[in-house]
């Protein structure tokens, strides 16, 4: 019953994570340097997630983890901007080719699935006080 | 002497055990969710399973020896699990050095208080047992 609580928590730590990247991406969609302040337009970030058998129990139910944030590898966006400082030689300044509304799909996927797993925890919740009214 | 056998007859002391375990354990992880911005902060504990252990030597002794229940007369190695704060985790570290989960805190949080009101729930079906006893009427 309690490792019901783990792999619920696993996929709430799992989706914030997700929803970190997604803002990320979002917050990013003009940024034209990189961390190092390079002319790199920065690619879009992604939570792969994966199988976690050690959050949860002995029946093979298992828990979910982030395995790794994969950088996305894409052409730049190129726009005609002569006057930008940022323009190379051809007047082209290169943006990040990032797709907005993929990007608001997959965060409020993200919201519904943190959701869904704290309705888990509710319900896991729900049933241990069930039980306890047995000897209550 | 009397109401000391009575109460040691039933399950009450061990139950007053992980009562006191599960309010210790309460107070140190309302200290974690409270550091959650803290940098370098280091996420403590208390071990459930050390408890659990203790907890099931001291109640095998009693049996053997009809005594009362203590924690500190299963002599171990280790000191009492309740004073036996744990800050020893090895896990990822975020860029501020600490290496506070909010979601893993609530939940452990959430289950001490199953764990504490199960017992409570326990010990007052316990003394309703005794009520009736003593005065003759359920």
């Amino acid at each position: 019953m309690l490792s019901a609580f783990d792999i619920a928590t696993s996929g709430l730590i799992a989706q914030r994570t997700r929803l970190n990247a997604i803002s990320s991406n979002i917050a990013n969609m003009s940024t034209t340097h990189n961390e190092a302040g390079e002319r790199v337009p920065y690619q879009a970030r992604f939570a792969v997630f994966q199988a976690d058998p050690g959050k949860g129990d002995s029946n093979g139910a298992a828990g979910v983890k982030v395995s790794a944030i994969e950088t996305q590898d894409i052409e730049p966006l190129l726009k005609y901007e002569p006057n930008n400082p940022d323009a190379g030689p051809d007047g082209m300044v290169a943006y990040p080719n990032i797709n907005l509304i993929q990007e608001s799909v997959d965060a409020i996927e993200a919201s519904r699935a943190y959701e869904a797993n704290i309705g888990v925890i509710e319900i896991t919740n729900n049933l241990s006080e069930q039980t306890l009214r047995i000897i209550a | 002497m009397i109401a000391s056998s009575l109460f040691d007859s039933s399950t009450v002391p061990v139950l007053e055990q992980v009562i006191q375990f599960t309010q210790k354990r309460h107070d140190i992880l309302a200290g974690n969710i409270a550091n959650l911005d803290t940098p370098g902060y280091r996420v403590r504990d208390l071990s459930q399973d050390q408890f659990e252990t203790r907890l099931k030597k001291a109640i095998d002794q009693q049996d053997e020896q009809r005594t009362s229940y203590s924690l500190n007369s299963a002599a171990t190695s280790h000191g009492n699990p309740i004073n036996e704060v744990d800050d020893d985790f090895q896990r990822m570290l975020y860029h501020d050095d600490s290496n506070v989960v909010l979601e893993e805190q609530v939940r452990e949080i959430g289950k001490n208080q199953g764990r504490h009101n199960m017992a409570i729930a326990v010990m007052v079906s316990q003394f309703r047992l005794l009520q009736a006893a003593i005065t003759e009427r359920a």
